[in-house]
């Protein structure tokens, strides 16, 4: 075959002592970036840029997507021990991550999330390798309805899952939207929401709340419940790690779902984020066991972090292939491609042979020693929980602070961060829940700009989210899962049994979100 | 522990970057930096401005033009509004450069945002971006005056336009060439002129106006048709950058009946209030800049109009350019009036 | 429902009903203002599609709506308002860490960011963890230098700098 030609060639230009070296070094500070706040993928990519300017490409190349796997990995970790998302896409990791770490499982959570990122990262490159020029031409399908289509299908899975009361998860969600809209509008070019302020210009960057959401507002409660983090009795044996690994292979239906969701959504430029959070809806819906989501379950960590993973990795197909970024951090390697004067495109699998599966490669070597490094470092992650709190908070506090202003160097940001924190905080105590909020803060600005660009033109109407094949498809699969739980009762009276679920507590206490 | 290791080797890599850099700093200006110098970029990550600076930062850091360290920083907030603002916010500090596109007329015209480029300190424009009509190579336009026919017998606003961001200098463009030629599209707001080139590949849109270095991957593989560019010569590219077609081969839209010219500058602003010795030393840095080999690839790989203009030449020039971007931008209803 | 096994112990200082009420009457203040804000810019539905201002009009009248939901459902249920949402004590042990926080944040605005969080680092740790002082103020002191060598010196990410670092030339 000739991909499988291709990538041997591949290894063989990566297999130098050289190549290697800079792997691991790629690694390394890629879980580095990964674990301080605010300063993610996209950002320490960036920041490493210049010194790979004197490199050759490959060499270059390997670097940065080594720090990019290493960032992936790295996301997760604050997540699952502080309830501090270190990257965007592992907000949805936060939801059983956290609670997992305050049983005492967190050596359990990090494998799992470590472990399922591997997974993903492997289905995407696989992906790349044997489907890349099919691949490339799918995203070229993709024009504003269909991007909408998309955003729907990701809101509509999420709707109805939530075991707080429906205001709340309403109140959540318009929050999140209208906060997504302040700054300048794409499609008319106002500014909206600013009331002349400059500090308002640059809207509401979606790391600096969700860090002040949730790591801010984690430390008060901490501080208010027992002057501590929980799950300090955490038993930190390597062999957990082994023990963990037993387990997975029942979760096949999870990661198997998760890695489609998460090429797709990658290739697509929909985002890890949105990956991330369809994974994790999807497995909570399709899960016998849906309402022990939220609580620690294992599957909860393995869902989002595979399908983060896979979209992050294939995010980077279209980047190669059509010179569109699938993500952040592929928009900087982009600048960085043409600074090494490499012209991305599609032109590039044919004359850039030995870079394009130089990196595909590395995309290969590099999860396989990122899985290595993260594993062997359990023991010492988890083990940061045993640190007294007085020492830790604060630290976290300044570490806080330090990335929401590096997100964008703003000082306001910081203020910012302060004020989610105390949002947070009494939105958790009043059982609102946060989870609609970071999605539609995230995502919201896209889907109204992709419903606006849609609506633009002579064939502009709702028709045309139904106007070809795909979209169709896309947009009926969103309102089938908007109604699911309708459909399921309807089933379920066809079929006569008359099952009746408990009506979902509408219990407003203070029950953590 | 990992962090001390990870430290080493980071240290390992930048050490030769940093060495170079600390000996050997000529010394020609009366003023030197002593700490890092931030380039501002006011667009998101990977755009043409984006791109710019990084290239920058690699020809200055290559060729040890500067003493310190250079950094980029993004502030894309708003259009680059937020890059702006800052920059008037940082009166008398030498230590921050922007890198600036029409952006700096746009923004006060179309948004009221309080911002003018008169009081930063202009450097010089360090080239000038062209603009061309592109279509999908699957369309059947071969010329500009096939294009125009065909956008005629259609129902107004049946073409899709694309472009980077509304009543910015696409629009501007797009609807400059509306009144010209007699003709009514449907202007489409993009977030970037990467996404108006995918979009016109998958034949979501049928045209867009994009600069030459958004669209040069699609035109290469022979996925876009170039029909015409705004200027009044063509460009001065005569290297084959598609199989048959240089950049010098596409006709000026003046030849093919729209008779109109449009550049964007692409240029440097210190914030206001420094010393002329300062001014020195950037304009200096930059002159050095222009003469090395990374910047001519770089004007030569995204098709990029040389320009030398700095001081007063500069200073002329802006307000003419500024003049022309209200004129028409009034003519279009896009200037802000609440 | 309680929060720990001292919740009973700790004198309320609040209801969950109260706060729930005020927290509900803020959204509903801010409902009010953004949605007056996009009718401003244009919140109908123009020949090519919606204003700029219609989706955060709408969702500002549903944010609206969903307040005025929680208001009422707040001061129907008797339940939350015997519940207590924090005791004095809970509330005092918030503030020990909050009231810091923002004094750091202050400091960062004032003397940069460095300085500031070696100082808020070794204070918290002697006032409220009542740790060691040499070990909170070489903790403080390392942990500063650290973040100070991977950002910007190694990262070349710059943080906000006061008089201290000035005076070393950064």
């Amino acid at each position: 075959m000739e991909a499988l030609d291709s990538l041997l060639h591949g290894f063989g230009v990566l297999l130098t002592f050289h190549n290697m070296l800079l792997m691991l070094v790629g690694i390394c500070l890629g879980i580095l970036v990964g674990v301080l706040p605010g300063l993610g993928g996209p950002n320490g990519v960036a920041i490493l840029l210049p010194l790979t300017f004197t490199m050759d490409p490959t060499s270059a190349i390997v670097l940065l997507s080594c720090i990019y796997w290493g960032a992936l990995f790295g996301g997760a970790i604050t997540s699952i021990l502080f309830n501090i998302p270190g990257e965007a896409w592992s907000v949805a990791t936060t939801f059983d991550g956290y609670p997992m770490a305050q049983k005492g499982q967190a050596a359990e959570a990090l494998t799992a999330a470590f472990t399922a990122s591997f997974f993903g990262s492997i289905a995407a490159v696989m992906l790349i390798t044997f489907l890349a020029p099919w691949i490339a031409t799918f995203a070229l399908r993709f024009g504003p309805p269909e991007f909408f289509a998309v955003y729907l299908l990701t809101f509509c899975s999420f709707v109805g899952l939530g075991k707080e009361a429906r205001h709340k998860i309403v109140i959540s969600l318009a929050l999140g939207f209208l906060l997504a809209a302040v700054g300048m509008d794409t499609v008319s070019g106002e500014l909206r929401m600013t009331f002349g302020s400059v500090e308002m210009l640059r809207g509401f960057d979606f790391l600096v709340a969700v860090i002040g959401l949730f790591g801010i507002s984690e430390i008060l409660l901490a501080m208010e419940e027992h002057l501590a983090f929980k799950g300090q009795e955490a038993k930190i044996r390597l062999s957990v790690v082994w023990r963990t690994w037993l387990t997975l292979p029942r979760y096949w239906v999870t990661l198997l779902r998760s890695s489609a969701i998460g090429c797709w959504l990658g290739v697509t430029p929909g985002g890890a984020i949105a990956a991330s959070f369809m994974g994790y809806n999807l497995a909570k819906r399709f899960s016998r066991d849906g309402a022990n989501f939220g609580k620690g379950k294992i599957e909860g960590v393995l869902a989002p972090e595979t399908a983060a993973h896979a979209a992050g990795t294939s995010a980077l197909l279209p980047m190669l292939a059509l010179g569109i970024p699938g993500s952040g951090t592929a928009a900087v390697l982009l600048g960085g491609l043409m600074v090494w004067g490499l012209q991305p495109g599609p032109l590039l699998f044919v004359e850039q042979k030995d870079f394009v599966w130089g990196l595909i490669a590395s995309m290969y070597l590099g999860n396989i020693a990122g899985l290595i490094i993260v594993l062997a470092t359990v023991p010492l992650f988890a083990s940061v929980l045993r640190v007294p709190f007085a020492t830790i908070a604060p630290m976290i506090i300044v570490s806080c602070a330090i990335g929401a202003f590096a997100v964008q160097n703003a000082m306001f940001d910081i203020w910012l961060m302060l004020g989610f924190g105390v949002v947070g905080y009494l939105f958790k105590k009043t059982g609102i829940p946060l989870a609609p909020m970071t999605l539609a803060l995230v995502l919201g600005d896209k889907a109204e700009d992709a419903f606006r660009q849609s609506m633009i033109g002579l064939d502009g109407g709702l028709g045309i989210f139904w106007s070809n094949k795909l979209v169709g498809t896309i947009t009926t699969l969103a309102l089938v899962m908007l109604f699911w739980p309708l459909i399921g009762k309807l089933i379920d009276l066809a079929r006569g049994s008359g099952r009746h679920e408990p009506a979902g507590a509408a219990g407003s206490g203070s029950s953590r979100a | 522990m990992l962090k001390s290791f990870v430290a080493k080797r980071a240290a390992l890599l930048t050490a030769c970057v940093t060495a170079c850099l600390g000996i050997g700093a000529p010394a020609m200006a009366a003023w030197q930096p002593t700490k890092p110098i931030e380039i501002i970029v006011p667009a998101g990550a990977g755009g043409a401005s984006d791109q710019m600076a990084r290239m920058m930062q690699a020809a200055i850091q290559n060729n040890k033009l500067s003493p310190t360290p250079i950094v980029v920083t993004l502030k894309g907030g708003a259009n680059g509004g937020e890059g702006l603002m800052d920059m008037l916010a940082s009166a008398g500090d030498p230590y921050k450069m922007v890198i600036s596109n029409s952006a700096i007329y746009t923004l006060p015209l179309a948004n009221k945002l309080p911002f003018d480029w008169r009081k930063l300190t202009p450097v010089s424009i360090l080239a000038f971006d062209n603009f061309v009509l592109w279509v999908n190579a699957g369309s059947p336009y071969k010329t500009t005056q096939d294009f125009v026919e065909a956008v005629k017998k259609e129902p107004a606003g049946a073409f899709k336009l694309g472009g980077t961001g509304s009543k910015r200098e696409d629009h501007i463009l797009a609807a400059a060439v509306e009144r010209i030629a007699g003709v009514k599209f449907s202007y489409i707001p993009y977030k970037s002129g990467g996404e108006a080139a995918t979009q016109l590949v998958g034949d979501h849109i049928k045209v867009n106006v994009n600069n030459p270095s958004e669209n040069v991957a699609v035109w290469r593989a022979g996925q876009v048709r170039a029909l015409c560019v705004f200027d009044t010569e063509p460009m001065n590219y005569p290297a084959k950058v598609t199989a048959d077609q240089s950049w010098k081969d596409i006709p000026t839209c003046k030849s093919q009946g729209i008779d109109f010219q449009w550049i964007m500058l692409r240029g440097v602003f210190l914030p206001s209030g420094v010393t002329p010795d300062q001014v020195a030393f950037y304009q200096d840095l930059l002159g050095k800049l222009v003469q090395t080999t990374e910047f001519k690839d770089y004007l030569e790989k995204q098709a990029l109009k040389p320009s030398d203009l700095k001081g007063a030449e500069m200073v002329k020039f802006l307000e003419k350019d500024e003049a022309l971007y209200k004129d028409l931008m009034t003519q279009s209803g896009f200037v802000a009036t609440n | 429902m309680s929060d720990g096994p001292h919740a009973d112990l700790d004198p309320a200082l609040v209801s969950t009903r109260s706060v729930e009420l005020a927290v509900m009457a803020l959204l509903l203040c801010l409902a009010i203002f953004l949605g007056w804000d996009n009718w401003r810019l244009g919140a109908g539905w123009a020949p090519d599609g919606p204003q700029p201002g219609y989706f955060p009009f709408y969702l500002a009248v549903l944010l609206g709506g969903a307040s005025l939901w929680g208001i009422a459902a707040a001061l129907r249920s008797e339940e939350l308002r015997e519940e207590i949402f924090v005791g004095r004590s809970a509330f005092g042990r918030v503030l020990r860490v909050f009231l810091p926080t923002i004094g750091f944040v202050l400091l960062v605005q004032l003397i940069g960011l460095y300085v500031a969080s070696f100082v808020f680092i070794a204070a918290f740790m002697v006032f409220v963890g009542r740790l060691a002082v040499w070990k909170s103020l070489l903790t403080g002191f390392v942990f500063s230098a650290l973040m100070f060598y991977v950002f910007d010196v190694q990262f070349n990410v710059l943080m906000p700098k006061g008089p201290l670092e000035a005076a070393f030339g950064f």
